[in-house]
């Protein structure tokens, strides 16, 4: 089970929430905003704190993906 | 934006093909292609003297047009550059019936190139949505422009209701109005704005080729780029791709601004170009002090160097530059690149949609470090924490807009190096108190964030 998480840029409102349960895989910034240095949260206990980050975010910015779901993970990129 | 290939559906480049003639001209001149006929009118081309340059629009299937876009390796001319067969290829493996939406909005505000097009030749551009709706088989397009005193709307919507009346075999046109902002032209602020949003980026976790804001797949095609396709299904893929330089598909329209004899001019670049054979054919006489090629979130080419670049994808790649939007803004010997750097710096911070809080906090910043650097009052410290301060704003963004400044202000402290140094010194170009060179607009006070704005 692959899963990826992603901070919605135009929602993070610099709670810095998921950076205390997310830790691993989120940096602040400056200004407290958050981004996703490492995506995956391929374990139990990874998925365990995704899901925690997500469920505290008082914005809802704080988004888990399925990894399976889409072309997006097959690597299209389009402008 | 970054690409990552996963579908390879068109051939490598073959640099190895003889290349066509170089030709470069406006609207009636010989040699072109896009911009053949008569010279600018106020009205522009009317159907009965398109069809008769042109003739009917080929009697092509969707797979006919596909195999088009395919054999062509025809490549977006908004900015971003993709391969259109690729997104339309993309929207077909999707599901859902797709959107297409040509994005005639040319929010670049000194580019004129679009706005020219849909104006003189709107029956080029409807022949291509007409052909781009087919190979997608739908049996709607929507038109895409912003509001405001240059919109090619009217020249657009008398063009379509003549070809209704006309009964052309064209799929359904709705015209689609919007507000007039940098960011509003940006693919998703565009698909969200016809889906009936507001008119700002979207933050999207799949490309619009595979979901829009509507939920189906959504392709965006610029109005140079749907041009194009009505062109070269006339004359066949093969012979438009051999009119581009080798490995950059196609000829390729332009804007000049800046220090040129007609800023806002449009050209029309056949064959193996350069820079400065762009500029030689406005009247500049050489190399200028430096060229800013692909738009406000360009990059900075020195004078002498950019006038050797050929105008084609892989030159300017390999300059870090992209053709982006076309536009070419001429910076003259005793013009202070740091000074207009500024100016466009302020004026995209104020361009920010207001959503995403780096790009809200960065950017104005941004803006004042880069007035402090012109205005020699800065310091080397300064400008440590500038290009930290960079570091931090880019990839920020749902949309590229933060990615643009940062850009910008990269290639700027790299091609002005040397004034960078006097300016650190306290002693900046006399020229501050000169007119400004490239007609940058009055920048808005802030982030718009109020709804109305963007409706």
């Amino acid at each position: 089970m692959s899963v990826t998480v992603r901070i919605d840029p135009t929602l993070c409102r610099g709670h810095a929430i998921c950076a205390l349960f997310f830790s691993d895989g989120v940096e602040l910034d400056r200004w407290g905003f958050g981004r996703v240095v490492d995506d995956r949260a391929d374990s139990d206990r990874l998925l365990k704190r995704a899901r925690r980050a997500a469920a505290a975010c008082p914005n809802g910015a704080f988004i888990i993906g399925d990894d399976a779901a889409g072309p997006t993970s097959s690597g299209v990129a389009i402008t | 934006m970054t690409v990552v290939p996963a579908l390879s559906v068109e051939p490598a480049a073959t640099d190895a093909r003889p290349s066509a003639p170089l030709t470069i001209g406006g609207f009636g001149d010989p040699g072109t292609l896009l911009l053949s006929g008569p010279t600018a009118t106020p009205e522009g081309e009317d159907l009965a003297g398109h069809s008769q340059r042109w003739g009917l629009l080929p009697d092509l299937d969707g797979a006919g047009v596909r195999a088009l876009l395919r054999d062509s390796r025809l490549d977006g001319r908004g900015g971003g550059g993709f391969p259109v067969s690729r997104k339309v290829e993309t929207a077909r493996m999707s599901p859902g019936h797709a959107v297409v939406i040509v994005n005639a909005s040319e929010s670049e505000p000194i580019s004129r190139k679009d706005r020219a097009l849909c104006t003189q030749r709107p029956h080029l551009v409807l022949d291509g949505a007409a052909l781009l709706a087919r190979a997608l088989d739908v049996d709607e397009v929507v038109v895409h422009v912003h509001r405001g005193p240059a919109s090619a709307s009217g020249a657009l919507s008398l063009a379509m209701a003549i070809r209704r009346a006309a009964r052309l075999p064209d799929p359904g046109w709705r015209l689609s109005e919007g507000p007039d902002r940098y960011v509003s032209g940006e693919s998703s602020a565009v698909a969200g704005y016809v889906d009936g949003g507001e008119a700002r980026p979207r933050f999207t976790d799949r490309p619009l080729a595979v979901a829009g804001p509507s939920g189906r797949p959504t392709v965006v095609s610029n109005a140079e780029t749907v041009a194009q396709l009505a062109v070269l299904a006339r004359i066949g893929p093969m012979a438009w791709n051999a009119l581009g330089a080798p490995s950059s598909p196609g000829p390729r329209l332009v804007t000049l601004a800046g220090a040129v004899t007609r800023p806002g001019r449009v050209l029309e670049l056949t064959g193996p170009g350069t820079i400065g054979d762009l500029l030689a054919a406005d009247g500049v006489p050489g190399p200028p002090a430096a060229v800013l090629v692909g738009g406000f979130a360009g990059t900075w080419i020195r004078g002498d160097e950019a006038w050797q670049t050929p105008f084609s994808r892989e030159s300017l790649d390999c300059l870090g530059a992209s053709p982006g939007c076309g536009l070419l803004a001429v910076l003259p010997h005793g013009g202070c690149g740091l000074l207009e750097t500024a100016r466009i710096v302020r004026y995209l911070a104020g361009e920010s949609a207001g959503q995403c809080g780096t790009c809200v906090a960065g950017l104005p910043r941004l803006a004042e470090d880069m007035e402090a650097l012109a205005g020699g009052a800065l310091r080397r410290r300064g400008l440590r924490k500038m290009s930290a301060l960079a570091d931090t704003v880019l990839g920020s963004g749902a949309c590229g807009h933060p990615d643009g400044v940062v850009r910008l202000i990269r290639s700027t402290l790299d091609v002005f190096a040397d004034d960078v140094v006097r300016h650190l010194a306290g002693s900046p170009c006399r020229g501050g108190a000169d007119p400004p060179i490239l007609l940058v607009p009055d920048p808005a006070p802030g982030p718009r964030t109020d709804p109305g704005g963007w409706a």
